[in-house]
């Protein structure tokens, strides 16, 4: 640049040229530029040729290159045909499915833990089993409801999210926690004792619920309230007043217990009385001829035999049993083989389903013959029912789908990003899926850590049917490519889920395939996981917002720079 | 479609309104390929802008309540489908911090007008498409919506969540990102002082 007087002149910039044409300068800074312009050549030239550029930017833009794609065209008929009714199917199938589950399998079960003596009125009754089982259940009601309402409030959220604020929407899931926590705990154990041998003496008694873990525990005296034991070897010869939750290698209840008897042992013999319910897992069971049970007995044993007396019905599940006593209702039971000798007296009707008859002796007293039925083999390729079930199950696991993608889109993403990692995820799915039941077991050892080990156990069953999910997102992200958008996402998650459904059910290989699905699935979940629980760093933020070095008295669009 | 200036489709829309899919269709037909093209401008790939395309006609099924009937229809639309655009790059995180860096580092002197008029006049409408196809997602959305749908500074400061004294800003910035794409160097676009 010389010194001619233009090029001494102080020229224009860029961004006041922009305004400028673009009309967003006030009036007078319009008419200061217009006034410069008229003698300057370059701001002119400049001028000219940013209204030149952006003509060619609305030229270029509005320029129709290539037409609207078939799949657009159809749209407007598909979404109106198409799309509604395949949702409609999906949701009446899923309400097919969740009607069919209900009335298949929990029903039947509810009605039998009912005639069994556990009264449940409804699933949630029938699933903690009116707090008798163990203790820490009243909690878990207490946090089944928190979760409910949680639920409920995040679904809500959901549905008004475009009519609430952010901050509202916090503001009611903070008032749900102070809910929760506002809730009264339940009541707490007053005795704990613990060491290689514990023993509760003859003339003791101890008022209150007694926590109890060693290695050998005796109790010979008086409790009154619930007894938890976690030990090698019970000997329960004393009274206990409330329910006997029992976890050990040997457990004898040789006593008296007004209440209920639950617990999951190696081995368990009951030779006194019991005045309520019995309800335990076990190797083996023994009810010896001098015991008595008030109420209802259900098993799940490998070998149970059944010589005392039994107040009202019986479930059981066992490979050999035997029924030698009283029983004084309905027996309903499962197994390999029934033996039902000559000194049983059963005065309600006997059900067995089995895979051979029951031996039957002719001395035995029954109310009525044994009803006998076939175990069924669970999958029969060749029905068409088969394939009915199997429709209704997949979409069922896409409602799934759609509630999960819906309710946590992102987590639900960060899985799939996650499962798009094979070896990583197949990796960390072997060790969560045999990893995490174990470490759920070992929680619940500790009188602490039950109520966490049994709800870590939930999640990761549940994480089992989430991981195939995210196994079809990945597998409709193969053939339709891939997406961050959530719907088309759930689009492909439909789709590739449909695909794995179909891949499990072929015969011999088809279980694996699912075990496969399980694992990978279930490693990109724990991936995700982690993933969000990894400290982000911040990026750098900018100080302060920039003020762009506008002329002095230079306003845009008339307001303050 | 109708273009701005041009009469409303207000019997449309107002059976629309009432549910009458016929008038959904009309809709759809005359707005769709803008629309379309509008988000194939604004988003990276065809598949996004076919999606994003039928997001935005499902989301105007709910949305259509609000429109105020005396304001321009192509306007309200082009705003519905801009906001939905850059939610969705937003949602990506291809908004990349260095764009929020952008807005100070621009440079503001005269860049030389000659070669600036030399670029323009080289350039045909295809070559700047394929450059805008390279720009970042705030710049490509803040001229798509500057010269494509013709949207205010203030639509405009509304949609990519800047205060309206930055639009100014945001474009000339987005000017000498295309022009760094479209020459292929940035010594144009970095505006050498007279």
């Amino acid at each position: 640049m010389s010194g001619t007087p233009e090029e001494k002149m102080k020229h224009l910039d860029e961004m006041t040229c922009l305004l400028y044409i673009e009309r967003q300068l006030d009036r007078a800074r319009g008419l200061e530029v217009s006034a410069h312009t008229e003698e300057c050549n370059t701001c002119r030239t400049l001028l000219w040729a940013l209204e030149r550029e952006s003509r060619l930017l609305t030229r270029a833009m509005l320029e129709e290159e290539e037409p609207l794609p078939s799949r657009l065209e159809q749209f407007q008929e598909r979404a109106r045909k198409s799309m509604q009714w395949i949702w409609g199917l999906v949701f009446g199938l899923a309400a097919t499915g969740a009607y069919a589950l209900y009335t298949g399998y929990i029903q039947p079960w509810q009605q039998q833990l009912e005639q069994a003596g556990f009264g449940g009125s409804n699933l949630l009754n029938l699933l903690i089993f009116q707090g008798a089982f163990w203790k820490g259940w009243q909690s878990m009601t207490t946090l089944l409801e928190v979760l409910a309402m949680l639920t409920l409030a995040g679904l809500g959220a959901v549905v008004f999210r475009r009519r609430i604020r952010r901050g509202s929407a916090l503001a009611l899931v903070f008032a749900g926690l102070c809910a929760a926590l506002a809730m009264p705990a339940p009541a707490a154990a007053t005795e704990f004792r613990k060491g290689d041998s514990v023993r509760v003496e003859k003339d003791e008694t101890i008022k209150g619920d007694a926590y109890l873990t060693g290695a050998r525990v005796r109790v010979e005296g008086t409790i009154d309230g619930d007894l938890i034991v976690f030990c090698q070897s019970l000997e329960m010869n004393g009274h206990v007043t409330g329910d006997v939750i029992s976890f050990s290698q040997s457990a004898r209840i040789s006593g008296q217990v007004d209440g209920n008897v639950r617990g999951a042992n190696n081995n368990m013999t009951v030779t006194g009385t019991i005045g309520k319910n019995v309800m335990t897992f076990e190797e083996t069971f023994t009810l010896d001829p001098n015991a008595k049970i008030g109420g209802s007995l259900t098993i799940f044993a490998a070998n149970l035999g059944v010589e005392g007396s039994v107040g009202r019905d019986a479930l059981l599940h066992f490979a050999h049993g035997s029924l030698a006593g009283k029983i004084a209702g309905e027996v309903r039971a499962k197994g390999d083989t029934l033996n039902i000798s000559s000194t049983a007296v059963i005065n309600g009707p006997v059900h067995f389903e089995g895979n051979k008859a029951p031996d039957v002796s002719s001395s035995a007293k029954l109310a009525s013959p044994v009803e006998f039925k076939q175990m069924e083999k669970k999958h029969d390729y060749r029905e068409g029912r088969y394939y009915v079930w199997q429709v209704i199950w997949a979409a069922a696991f896409i409602l799934f789908g759609l509630v999960l993608f819906t309710l946590t889109p992102q987590f639900s993403q960060d899985a799939v990003k996650s499962a798009e990692q094979y070896g990583a995820s197949a990796g960390l799915g072997v060790l969560v899926f045999f990893g995490v039941p174990i470490a759920a077991i070992v929680a619940c050892v500790t009188v602490v850590g039950l109520f966490i080990g049994i709800s870590t156990f939930f999640v990761w069953y549940a994480s089992l049917y989430f991981a195939q999910i995210i196994v079809g997102a990945v597998v409709g992200q193969w053939l339709m490519g891939r997406t961050s958008e959530l719907w088309p996402l759930i689009g492909r998650m439909a789709v590739g889920l449909i695909i794995v459904r179909l891949c499990t059910t072929i015969p011999q290989a088809g279980g694996w395939i699912k075990f496969a699905v399980m694992l990978w699935g279930m490693g990109a979940i724990s991936l995700a996981v982690y993933r969000r629980f990894q400290p982000v760093v911040a990026p750098g933020m900018p100080s302060a917002p920039f003020t762009p070095p506008m002329p002095p008295n230079t306003r845009v669009g008339g307001l303050p720079a | 479609m109708n273009a701005p200036g041009t009469t409303e489709p207000t019997e449309v829309i107002t059976r629309a309104r009432a549910g009458d899919a016929e008038a959904w269709g009309q809709l759809y037909h005359d707005y769709a390929p803008a629309i379309f093209r509008f988000c194939r401008r604004a988003l990276p790939t065809r598949e996004d802008a076919e999606d994003a395309t039928m997001e935005i006609f499902m989301k105007l099924k709910g949305k259509l309540g609000q429109y105020d009937m005396t304001r321009s229809f192509t306007a309200w639309l082009y705003k519905v489908a801009a906001n939905h655009c850059w939610d969705t790059l937003r949602r990506r995180k291809i908004r990349q911090d260095k764009e929020t860096d952008d807005l100070e580092s621009v440079p503001l002197e005269h860049p030389d007008p000659s070669q600036l008029q030399q670029l323009i006049e080289q350039r045909s409408s295809e070559e700047v498409r394929k450059a805008l196809e390279k720009l970042g997602a705030r710049a490509r959305m803040a001229l798509v919506m500057r010269y494509y749908s013709d949207m205010s500074y203030d639509e405009i400061a509304d949609a990519l969540g800047v205060r309206r004294a930055f639009v100014g800003v945001v474009l000339l910035r987005a000017r000498h990102e295309l022009r760094t794409a479209l020459e292929g160097n940035a010594a144009l676009a970095a505006g050498g002082t007279l």
